[in-house]
C-alpha cells in the first residue's frame, strides 16, 4: 500500500502549483472531440494515469484497489457485476445455489484458452480458487471474501465446477466476479509462482489484453488478445478488444497527473478532488465520478476504551457533529455527507435511507449526553472533564493517508467538538507504531473507508469473528450478539430482501449504539478525455477498457 | 606496485569497511523503528488470517532472533546474495538493477549539465565586478534556495503542460530526461558556481596571475588554465559530495515527473520494512560514494601536480 509522498508543507505548495497547471494545460490543447457519432473504431491505444503503483500486482495477494484495476483486463472471472451490481455471465455461462445456500455450481464456457494457450475448465477453476486460500500464497485480501467457510472445490466433469461452503454464504457470487478472484492460467500459477507479484509477462489470465511489458516505477503495457471472444454477457460485445494497446501511467503527483491530463499527454486520469472543477470546466474532457460502494469514509469509535466505551459519550460525538455542514463546507458539494456506515451506491438495496437526517447537530443534546457521563467539569481551556481528568480523544493517523483533503475535514471536527467540550487530538504516527497502536488498542478514533461492491464488508467492520483477522476494519472493538447474529443470517440462506432487511437492521444499530461517526461517501474520480468512447466501469466505479475505443 | 595502485588497494579495503558498516547502521535502524515487521510489511488496508501471517514470519523468518537474522545476511552478502524482496517477492538485485540506469542516468546528466553551467557561469564573472556578476550572482542564490520539487513542476507547468516541449513523465527516451536533469542540475550549478568563483577570485589576485599576464597569456587563458586549476579542489570535493548523493536516488524528483529511480524503491521499502531491498539500496549508494570519492582523489592528482607522485590526498 504504500507509495511515495511529499512532506505535507510540500504538498500543500504542490496544489497551489496544480492550479497554475491547469489553467496552462487549458489554453494549450488544439485537437476537438465529439466529430464521431459513427461506432465503435478498432485500433488505436490510450493512456490511463493512475496515482499508485500497487507493490504486488497479484490480485490474489494484493488487497489494492489499483490493482484491480490493473488487472480486470488481464484475468476474467466467472461471473460479471456490472454498475448497478447485476451479475451477468462471464467464464461461467449460467450458476446454481444450493437449497441450503452451501454449494454454488458453475456451467462454464467451453470455447476459453489462456494467453498462454492453455485451455480453461473445471480444473482450472479449482487450481486457482485452492492456490488463493493456500497458505504459501499469502494473500491479503482475496482469501478474505470466501476463505472463512471454504471447504473446496470440486470438478464435476470437464465444464462443471462446484464451490463448496461450510455455511451458506451467498457474498460468494459478488466475491468471485472481483479482480480479486480472477482466473489465471493455472500453468502460470505454478510456473511463475514466485514472480506473480512482478506483474508484466508473468500475469496471464484469459482476458481480453495480454500485460505485455512492465517498467517499474513508470507504466505498464497491455496489448490486444486477438483470440479473445468471451466478454461478458451485458457489455455490449464479446471479440476481441477495440483497443489494439493501452498503457497505464503511475504518477503520483497530483500536479503532474492533472497537468499531464489538461495538457493531452494522457487520456484519462484519476484526479484528486482539488482538480475536480478544473477537469469539469475543460472543454476537451469529461468529468466521470462514482459513488463508492461499501464502507464510507468515516470515524470508527472505539468501544473498548475510556471514554468512548461508554455509550452517552459515543452519541455526544454523533450530537456533536454537524455532518453535512462540514462536508459542503470543505468540499463545496462535490461529496455527499454520509449518514450511514454503507454507502447508498452498494448494490442489492441494502443502504438504509431512513438514517438521512436521522442524527447530528444537536450540540444541546451532546452537551447534556456529557453530563449524565459525569462531565459535569469545565477546565481552563474549555474541555469538559469528569473527576479532574479531561475528555480526550486520540485519533491516530498516518499523515500520508490523509489525501481527499481530509486533513481539513479533521480540522473541522476538531473545531465542532470544541463547541461542546470534547478535546479531540489528531495524533500522526509513523507506519509502524500506527499498527503498534491498533493492536493494542491505543486510540479512541480511526477514520477509514473500504470500497467493497457487496454489503457483506460490515462484517469485517462489525462482527465479533473480525477481531481475529488483522486489519483495522475491526477498529470500533463491536462485539455484539445480536449484530453478529444479523451479519450471518445476511449472508446465509435468505431472499434477497430479506438479507438486505438484515443489513439495514446493521446500520441502524451502528448509528443507534455511535459506533461509528459516518462523514461523507468517497468516489472514484476520473477525467477522462472525449476521444476515448464506450468505456465502461465496475461497481466501484474503476474503469474497463475492454469496451473503449478512441475517435 | 605503483603508487597508484596501492593507493586503489587501500581504498577497496576502506570500501568493504564502510559497506559493512552501512549495512550494519541501517540494519540496527530498522530494528529500531517502531512496529510489528509483519503488520508493517502489509500494511494498513489488508485483511489476513493468522494463518498467513504465520506463513509470512515462516518464510523471511521474522522470528528469528535478531542477531541471527544479522548474522544470516552478513553470510549470503558474502556469497553476493542480496536476498529477496518481502513486498516485490523478487530479488533485491533485480529490483535494484532495473532502477540503477534511469537513476544512473539522471545523476551523470545532473551532474555534467550542473559542472558546466557552474564553471561558465564562475569564469564569466570572477574577478570582473558589474551587473552581469551581480545578476548570476542572484540566479546562484535563487538556484540554491529552491526546493527541487517546487522547480521540477514549474519546468513541468511551462515547458510541458503549457508548450508541450517535453513528455511529463516517464525515463522512456532522452526527451522525458531533460526536464529531471534541469531540475536536479541547477542547484548544483549554483552552489559550484558560488565556490568556484570565490576561489577563481582568490587566484586571480595571486603573484602568479600577473606573472602569466605579463608572459602576455590572454585573460581568458590565465582564467581556464591557471587560475581555474587553484580554483577546481574545493569544487571537485563537493562536487563529488553532491553527486554521490544522486546515486542514492532522489526521491522528490522522481515523484514529480514519475520517473524509475532508486529514491522511490528505498522509501516505499522503507515504509514496509522491506528489510532487504533497504539494505540493498544502502549498500548500493555507499558503493557509489566509494567510487566517486576514489575518483574524486584522483582526480586531485590530475589538477594539481604538487599532489602527485606522493600519497593522493584522503
Amino acid at each position: 500500500m504504500s507509495i511515495v509522498r511529499l512532506p505535507r508543507i510540500l504538498a500543500a505548495a504542490t496544489a497551489t502549483v496544480l492550479g497554475a497547471g491547469v489553467l496552462a494545460g487549458c489554453s494549450g490543447s488544439s485537437d476537438s472531440a465529439g466529430a464521431s457519432a459513427a461506432g465503435p473504431v478498432s485500433g488505436g491505444s490510450l493512456t490511463f494515469a493512475v496515482n499508485q503503483e500497487p507493490s504486488c500486482f497479484d490480485p490474489h495477494v494484493s488487497p489494492a484497489d489499483v490493482t484491480a484495476v490493473i488487472q480486470r483486463s488481464v484475468y476474467d472471472s466467472l461471473v460479471y457485476q456490472d454498475s448497478s451490481g447485476s451479475f451477468h455471465p462471464w467464464l461461467a455461462t449460467s450458476w446454481n445455489v444450493s437449497a441450503n445456500g452451501k454449494v454454488f455450481t458453475f456451467q462454464l464456457r467451453h470455447d476459453v484458452q489462456f494467453t498462454d494457450r492453455t485451455t480453461f475448465n473445471a480444473q482450472a477453476v479449482k487450481t486457482n480458487f485452492d492456490s488463493i486460500n493456500a497458505a504459501a500464497t499469502k494473500s491479503e485480501y482475496a482469501s478474505a471474501l470466501f476463505g472463512q467457510y471454504y471447504l473446496g472445490t470440486k470438478v464435476d466433469g470437464q465444464y462443471t465446477v462446484e464451490v463448496d461452503f461450510s455455511r451458506a454464504f451467498t457474498p460468494f457470487l459478488q466475491a468471485a466476479s472481483t479482480t480479486y478472484l480472477g482466473i489465471a492460467s493455472p500453468k502460470s500459477l505454478t510456473q511463475n509462482a514466485s514472480h506473480l507479484c512482478a506483474g508484466g509477462t508473468y500475469s496471464v489470465g484469459s482476458g481480453p489484453f495480454v500485460e505485455s511489458a512492465r517498467v517499474p516505477g513508470q507504466s505498464v503495457t497491455f496489448t490486444r488478445n486477438p483470440n479473445y471472444g468471451w466478454g461478458p454477457e451485458g457489455s455490449g460485445h464479446s471479440g476481441p478488444a477495440y483497443l489494439s494497446k493501452y498503457t497505464i501511467d503511475f504518477l503520483p503527483d497530483d500536479s503532474t497527473r492533472v497537468g499531464s491530463l489538461t495538457s493531452s499527454q494522457v487520456d484519462a486520469a484519476v484526479i484528486p478532488v482539488t482538480a475536480v472543477k478544473s477537469v469539469e470546466a475543460d472543454t476537451q474532457l469529461s468529468y466521470v465520478a462514482h459513488e463508492s460502494p461499501g464502507i464510507v469514509y468515516g470515524l470508527q469509535l472505539n468501544q473498548a476504551r475510556t471514554p468512548l466505551s461508554d455509550e452517552r459519550v459515543r452519541q455526544a460525538v454523533l450530537d456533536a457533529s454537524d455532518v453535512p455542514s462540514l462536508v459542503n463546507a470543505v468540499y463545496f458539494g462535490l461529496y455527499k455527507p454520509a449518514w450511514s456506515p454503507l454507502s447508498p451506491s452498494t448494490p442489492g438495496g441494502t443502504y438504509d435511507s431512513a438514517l438521512v437526517n436521522s442524527w447530528g447537530n444537536d450540540p444541546t443534546a451532546a452537551v447534556s449526553l456529557l453530563a449524565q457521563a459525569g462531565y459535569t467539569g469545565v477546565d481552563s481551556a474549555g474541555y469538559r472533564t469528569k473527576n479532574g481528568v479531561q475528555l480526550t480523544l486520540h485519533w491516530i493517523y498516518i499523515a500520508e493517508s490523509q489525501t481527499d483533503e481530509r486533513d481539513t475535514l479533521g480540522q473541522a471536527l476538531v473545531a465542532e467538538f470544541k463547541k461542546v467540550g470534547i478535546d479531540l487530538e489528531r495524533d500522526v504516527v509513523t507506519e509502524g507504531s500506527y499498527f503498534t497502536d491498533i493492536e493494542k488498542g491505543d486510540y479512541d478514533v480511526l477514520d477509514l473507508s473500504w470500497a467493497r461492491g457487496d454489503a457483506d464488508i460490515l462484517r469485517g467492520f462489525y462482527h465479533s469473528a473480525s477481531a481475529a483477522v488483522q486489519g483495522s476494519e475491526d477498529a470500533s472493538n463491536t462485539r455484539d450478539p445480536q449484530v453478529d447474529a444479523w451479519l450471518d443470517q445476511a449472508d446465509g440462506n435468505v431472499s434477497l430482501a430479506q438479507s438486505a432487511a438484515y443489513y439495514q437492521d446493521v446500520q441502524r444499530w451502528t448509528i443507534q449504539h455511535a459506533v461509528v461517526l459516518p462523514l461523507y461517501v468517497t468516489e472514484y474520480q476520473l477525467g477522462v478525455s472525449k476521444r476515448i468512447h464506450g468505456l465502461q466501469y465496475d461497481v466501484s466505479g474503476g474503469p474497463e477498457f475492454y469496451g473503449a475505443w478512441v475517435a | 606496485m605503483g603508487p597508484t595502485t596501492r593507493f586503489l588497494l587501500g581504498r577497496a579495503a576502506q570500501a568493504v569497511l564502510v559497506l559493512w558498516g552501512a549495512a550494519t547502521l541501517s540494519f540496527i535502524a530498522l530494528q529500531l523503528l517502531p512496529g510489528d515487521p509483519v503488520s508493517t510489511l502489509l500494511g494498513p488496508m489488508v485483511t489476513v488470517t493468522p494463518q498467513v501471517r504465520a506463513q509470512i514470519v515462516q518464510d523471511y523468518q521474522l522470528d528469528r532472533p535478531v542477531l541471527i537474522q544479522y548474522a544470516d545476511y552478513l553470510r549470503r552478502l558474502l556469497t553476493g546474495n542480496l536476498g529477496t524482496s518481502y513486498q516485490q517477492e523478487l530479488p533485491v538485485r533485480t529490483v535494484i538493477g532495473q532502477q540503477l540506469v534511469p537513476t544512473l542516468q539522471l545523476a551523470a546528466c545532473a551532474a555534467v549539465l550542473g559542472a558546466v553551467l557552474a564553471v561558465v557561469a564562475a569564469l564569466l564573472t570572477a574577478g570582473r565586478p558589474g551587473p552581469l556578476r551581480r545578476l548570476v550572482e542572484a540566479a546562484e542564490l535563487l538556484a540554491v534556495s529552491t526546493p527541487t520539487f517546487w522547480l521540477g513542476i514549474l519546468l513541468l507547468t511551462v515547458f510541458s503542460f503549457r508548450w508541450q516541449l517535453f513528455p511529463v513523465a516517464g525515463a522512456a527516451g532522452p526527451d522525458a530526461l531533460v526536464l529531471p536533469t534541469v531540475t536536479l542540475a541547477v542547484p548544483m550549478a549554483g552552489l559550484l558556481s558560488q565556490v568556484l568563483r570565490s576561489g577563481l577570485d582568490a587566484a586571480l589576485e595571486q603573484p602568479f596571475t600577473l606573472a602569466a599576464r605579463a608572459r602576455g597569456l590572454s585573460t581568458t587563458a590565465v582564467r581556464a588554465r591557471h587560475a581555474l586549476r587553484h580554483a577546481l579542489i574545493p569544487a571537485i570535493t563537493l562536487g563529488g559530495w553532491l553527486f554521490g548523493g544522486l546515486l542514492g536516488g532522489t526521491v522528490l524528483v522522481e515523484t514529480v515527473f514519475a520517473r524509475p529511480g532508486l529514491g522511490r524503491v528505498a522509501v516505499t521499502a522503507i515504509d514496509a520494512k522491506d528489510m532487504p531491498v533497504v539494505l540493498g539500496v544502502v549498500l548500493v549508494s555507499a558503493a557509489g560514494f566509494v567510487v566517486v570519492n576514489t575518483a574524486v582523489d584522483l582526480l586531485y592528482a590530475a589538477v594539481d601536480p604538487r599532489l602527485r607522485g606522493g600519497r593522493p590526498r584522503t
